[in-house]
């Protein structure tokens, strides 16, 4: 399958749209919607003109990034990226989504760098806002605010993602019959354990008295009892509130230490 | 609410503060730094209710900016009570009541930690992958009401759940806050939160971390495998477990998380050539 240049930029774009505080479609939208391998993949398959198999490699991707948590402007990979181009040359080169998923785990590393780097260059724009703080101009902080970050971001997301789209395939291609064996085999272990990292960055931010019994808890009834998350999740919403109300009345809420 | 007498002239509209919702609903990270994170969102979502509380007096006008232009980072939906808060605090502070820059600073800094907490338990650590184990379920079969219903049970409930909070916040204004901090409600939400999270966690690392090894071991005469005859028996799943508790192990040594996620490459690349996984 061929990326036509139109079809490269439109990639950029949904790449673009999903990267963390991009205002068009809320917060919410950036970072919980079209960033996530899953939606973005299946926007990536509609541009190249096949939506199922955008969705089906899209899914595949997402599945080391599933408890990816950005806390405190921390972010160690970027399934964004992962989702958007990984998606798209995995279609443009035609692979499985087995393969697809391995592929796109050094992008989602390398997608950081791109978040680094809006990081820190709006701090510049911070300052500008300081000037125009002093001077009780509101207007062009909000200004500040929204154009020149959203113009860096734009340049720097949908640029390299155009390129990486349009002139990718090819190199995958390649890349794939080199990869074959023992460096694929790799990669899709090391994406085996990447879902570790996500689930561990929330556990250590929870990180309270107890949540060790709990995490076994659910670790041992989705094992052996084989249920979905789904169903996990309403028995932990029961289990929770009851935890809650037996700790309130045991007068354990006074020796909760952490809370404010 | 508010015990002190003062003109009332400036009141806020519903409209004005829903207005400042819909700014920050789009616009909270739209220059989020290392600096100050969401400083200059606050000060954007507040624009127009500033222009109108503050508007016949550059002095105050300017001075109330500067307060909002210091260092501000919660999660953004559930912490929205926060800025519904301080709204309703600006609101008295325009009409004579005497709230110092102080008051208003405790308020965020003392709040911003707990709810950007409870906020991202219940949002990126719980209903995000839950939400997601479920659309990628139906996604990777090739269904498309996988990322349909995804996308959308995302917003039906975030979208609520934010705007819940951010008018609950401007409510309770600053009697809020005292009930907040003196009562248990805040730990309450924090334990349950979490409470859930973790069994949540556990259900996820079982089913989506994968690990095993092919070692053979050769016990006199015949060989056994590592994962089915021995590790198998004694835990299902023992080895994406072992590395989920090693992972978190890491990040308590106060190990930053892309040293972390080097290491896990590392074991992952290492393990992978010599066969051991």
């Amino acid at each position: 399958m061929e990326i036509s240049i139109w079809q490269a930029f439109l990639i950029g774009l949904i790449y673009y749209l999903g990267t963390v505080g991009t205002p068009w479609l809320t917060l919410l939208g950036s970072i919980s919607v079209v960033y996530r391998p899953l939606v973005g993949g299946t926007l990536v398959g509609l541009v190249l003109g096949d939506p199922v198999t955008g969705c089906i490699i899209g899914a595949t991707i997402n599945l080391p990034y599933l408890a990816f948590i950005s806390a405190g402007g921390t972010v160690p990979v970027d399934p964004g990226l992962a989702g958007a181009l990984g998606t798209a040359l995995a279609m443009a080169a035609g692979v499985q989504p087995s393969v697809a998923v391995t592929l796109a785990v050094p992008l989602g590393l390398l997608g950081t760098m791109i978040w680094v780097a809006h990081m820190t260059v709006d701090v510049f724009f911070v300052h500008m806002a300081d000037k125009a703080a002093e001077k009780g101009d509101i207007d062009k902080i909000c200004f500040y605010h929204v154009v020149p970050p959203q113009i860096f971001m734009f340049l720097i997301t949908v640029i390299p993602v155009m390129i990486g789209a349009y002139y990718g395939a090819d190199v995958v291609k390649e890349l794939i019959t080199l990869l074959e064996g023992k460096p694929l085999h790799v990669l899709s272990v090391i994406g085996g354990i990447l879902p570790a990292l996500g689930i561990a960055m929330n556990l250590r931010a929870i990180g309270r008295k107890g949540t060790m019994a709990f995490f076994l808890f659910g670790f041992l009834i989705a094992v052996y009892l084989h249920l979905d998350v789904l169903t996990v999740a309403l028995f932990a919403g029961i289990i929770a509130y009851i935890y809650t109300i037996l700790l309130a009345r045991e007068g354990g809420l006074e020796n909760e230490s952490g809370s404010i | 609410m508010n015990q002190e007498v003062y003109n009332s002239d400036k009141k806020l509209s519903k409209k004005d503060v829903v207005r400042a919702f819909w700014r920050w609903t789009f616009f909270s990270h739209a220059n989020y730094n290392y600096e100050r994170l969401e400083a200059t969102g606050v000060v954007h979502c507040l624009a127009p209710i500033l222009k109108k509380l503050y508007g016949d007096d550059k002095g105050e006008f300017k001075a109330a900016i500067k307060r909002h232009m210091l260092f501000y980072n919660t999660e953004p939906h559930f912490g929205g009570v926060i800025n519904g808060m301080f709204i309703a605090m600006e609101e008295e502070r325009a009409n004579g009541a005497s709230i110092t820059d102080e008051a208003i600073n405790g308020v965020k800094t003392g709040l911003m930690g707990p709810f950007a907490g409870i906020g991202d338990t219940l949002w990126q650590g719980t209903l995000t992958p839950i939400l997601l184990a479920f659309g990628i379920s139906l996604g990777i079969e090739g269904n498309l009401m996988g990322p349909v219903l995804y996308t959308a049970l995302m917003f039906g409930i975030m979208l609520p759940v934010a705007y819940y909070m951010w008018m609950t916040g401007y409510k309770l204004g600053r009697s809020g806050i005292q009930k907040i901090l003196e009562g248990n409600l805040l730990k309450s939400v924090m334990i349950a939160a979490s409470t859930m999270g973790a069994i949540v966690l556990g259900a996820l690392s079982a089913q989506f971390v994968s690990l095993s090894t092919p070692v053979m071991i050769n016990v006199g005469g015949g060989s056994m495998a590592l994962q089915a005859d021995i590790l198998d028996k004694l835990v299902l799943n023992l080895l994406p477990l072992a590395v989920t508790l090693f992972t978190l192990y890491l990040l308590k040594q106060q190990k930053k998380a892309t040293t972390v996620l080097g290491i896990l490459m590392a074991l992952g690349a290492v393990g992978g050539v010599i066969g051991l996984f």
